[in-house]
């Protein structure tokens, strides 16, 4: 994650002189190179690993834009995540589309069924927000079991692979480069998204809505755009999962993924980015290292590890951090990243 | 006919299962406004209790249930200790309180299933089980197992205690005062953090019968939490989150939509798992404050 770090800082000081973009840039591209480097050196069973990584962090990171950073809680970020990977595979295998078709079409599924949960879910606050968006992923979870042939019903749907892009089939290490790719485009969109007047209109709503609204915040406009823009980036690597595995099935997308996302979040330092990728790696990578000694039980330390947060680490890992660093910039509401 | 009575004998049964779960929310709700989640796992904790004293250490069933009570108001009591009033106390967000007791819900339901492995746990019936047929009606009788008229019973008996604690109780009027107006009642000398711990408390006990009832027909099992809780909130929601008859006029009209989905509509019976949820969605758009409207203050 040396890479991420270092791409912070650089596209920070990049906004302030413009030779700074194309240095920025080039950090990117640096660490686009170390990420995907990573992959050729790791066997089959590591890539696995590190491409689900990878999209956990690339889910984190949206999310922590969605609830950390807007206030808005909701459940139905890991939803949009499988109705990316189910949308491209119906629509490559089943409708038989090409490629790029599938995922313009699989996008605009998910803006579309964020659009239809947003634009009602304005009227609900807080907690509600919760509910109903838990209601929205546990139907998409009956609609899955009950899709017959198109979604496979209980065992889903499998032996597909992904078709050639540009005549090269994308295989190993190779299509973890995809995954790299996509995950820093997120990271670059969301960072982008936050250093605009949008992203601070979007920190003044989760602060006080009233205060925003009197600003000049359209509160409600700017909450559907956040909704609709981070669900399509969880549905985009949620089609980037379907060929990670090769298959999608209901139990994949179960609920309790929808309170892991929040608890990376939440673990790692809600509101900020460094604490959504903090967050992910370490809630991801701790059931390898509990694994051994408590079997699957691992959640049972999710349980204890998010409670202890809330109570004596508000502002997350991330918080711990900064006080090491003795530089509390957080709590100002100035976002560092 | 018959079919159809026996149908409103089982959907009532099912419906007050949900009415307790969604009163166990609203003893809650309503004074603090913290919507504890972990609910459903307090009745899994409920049926776990009903296993290990009824099934194994074969206490008679009032001892039984004495004891799973006492459990139970120490659940409630521990978990508003450790993931609620901390939080209130250092004046945390509003939404802190929810988050901490998203975490106890992990917390209880990894432990039931350290504990007691991922089986389900059988939980005994009150009474040697037996049909019960009342009728004739309409040329048929309201037949069904005795254990849901035992549900029905048993409901209806919590919830009356409930409506007599916030009719005719000063403990109840507190509970009132603190719903209507939080800082109104401090100033008139109501100890707020007491009436928390209390609400806490009975929530557990309310949401731990509702899952001691249950256990019978469906077993005691580590996931059977969640979809309680989704149950009982929407009943919340459907009936009316500001009143206690709210609660199960919601559960009853939730159960009787799911049995009659089930029963009669030409969908695959799958799709009966989606009307809670679509329920939930179209009464929190369409009419957040359920059917029954909280009482206002009376000037």
């Amino acid at each position: 994650m040396s890479g991420d770090a270092s791409v912070l800082r650089a596209s920070g000081s990049g906004e302030q002189a413009g030779r700074g973009v194309w240095a920025g840039l080039a950090l990117w591209l640096l660490a686009a190179m170390l990420l995907s480097g990573v992959a050729f050196f790791l066997s089959s069973y590591y890539n696995d690993v590190y491409r689900k990584l990878l999209l956990w962090v690339a889910l984190a990171l949206s999310y922590n834009f969605l609830f950390g950073i807007s206030g808005q809680i909701a459940f139905s970020h890991f939803a949009f995540y499988g109705i990316g990977a189910y949308s491209v595979v119906i629509l490559l295998f089943q409708a038989n589309l090409p490629l790029p078709l599938a995922i313009v079409l699989g996008v605009l599924l998910c803006v579309v069924l964020a659009l239809v949960v947003a634009i009602p879910s304005t009227r609900l606050e807080g907690f509600y927000l919760g509910l109903a968006t838990l209601a929205f992923a546990q139907l998409f979870l009956v609609v899955l079991n009950e899709g017959g042939s198109v979604t496979g019903g209980a065992g889903g749907l499998a032996n597909y692979r992904l078709p050639p892009v540009f005549g090269m089939h994308l295989t190993g290490p190779w299509y973890t480069v995809v995954i790299v790719v996509v995950t820093l485009a997120t990271f670059a969109i969301l960072l982008r998204l936050d250093r605009s007047w949008f992203g601070r209109a979007c920190r003044a709503i989760q602060d006080n809505e009233v205060a925003a609204a009197a600003m000049g915040v359209n509160v409600a406009r700017t909450k559907i755009i956040v909704f609709t823009v981070t669900s399509a980036l969880a549905g985009i690597a949620g089609m980037v999962y379907a060929f990670v595995d090769n298959t999608v099935n209901p139990p994949i997308f179960g609920l309790e993924n929808a309170f892991l996302i929040l608890f990376m979040v939440i673990v790692g330092g809600s509101g900020r980015h460094a604490g959504a990728i903090i967050g992910a790696v370490l809630l991801y990578l701790l059931p390898f290292v509990l694994s051994p000694l408590i079997g699957h039980h691992h959640a049972l330390v999710f349980g204890v590890v998010m409670l202890g947060v809330i109570l004596f680490q508000p502002k997350g890992l991330i918080g711990i951090y900064d006080s090491l660093r003795g530089r509390r910039r957080a709590a100002a509401g100035k976002a560092p990243g | 006919m018959q079919d159809f009575l026996e149908l409103i004998v089982g959907a009532s049964a099912t419906g007050c299962i949900y009415g307790l779960v969604a009163l166990s929310f609203l003893l809650m709700t309503r004074p603090t406004g913290v919507i504890n989640f972990a609910v459903g796992e307090w009745a899994m904790v409920g049926a776990f209790a009903g296993f290990l004293f009824l099934s194994e250490w074969e206490w008679p069933y009032p001892l039984g249930v004495a004891a799973i009570v006492l459990v139970l108001l120490a659940t409630g009591w521990a978990t508003e200790r450790i993931a609620v009033r901390p939080l209130v106390e250092r004046g945390a967000p509003e939404l802190a309180p929810i988050l901490a007791l998203l975490g106890m819900l992990v917390i209880f339901r990894e432990s039931i299933s350290l504990w007691f492995g991922p089986d389900p746990h059988p939980v005994p019936y009150p009474f040697e089980f037996a049909r019960v047929e009342i009728g004739p009606l309409f040329g048929a009788s309201l037949a069904g197992s005795n254990q849901s008229f035992v549900i029905i019973a048993s409901t209806l008996v919590i919830f009356f205690l409930a409506w007599w604690f916030f009719e005719r109780t000063l403990w109840g009027k507190c509970f009132e005062a603190v719903a209507i107006n939080r800082r109104g009642a401090a100033l008139m000398g109501i100890n707020l953090s007491r009436v928390t711990s209390l609400s806490f408390a009975a929530g557990a006990v309310v949401a731990g019968l509702g899952g001691l009832l249950v256990a019978p027909n469906i077993s005691a099992h580590y996931l059977m939490g969640i979809p309680l809780a989704i149950q009982g909130f929407t009943a919340l929601v459907v009936g009316g989150p500001g009143r206690v008859e709210g609660a199960l006029l919601g559960g009853l009209l939730l159960a009787f939509a799911e049995q009659l989905t089930v029963r009669y509509a030409p969908v695959p019976p799958g799709y009966a798992f989606g009307v809670p949820l679509i329920l939930l969605i179209v009464f929190l758009l369409v009419r957040p404050t359920g059917l029954l409207k909280a009482r206002e203050a009376r000037v």
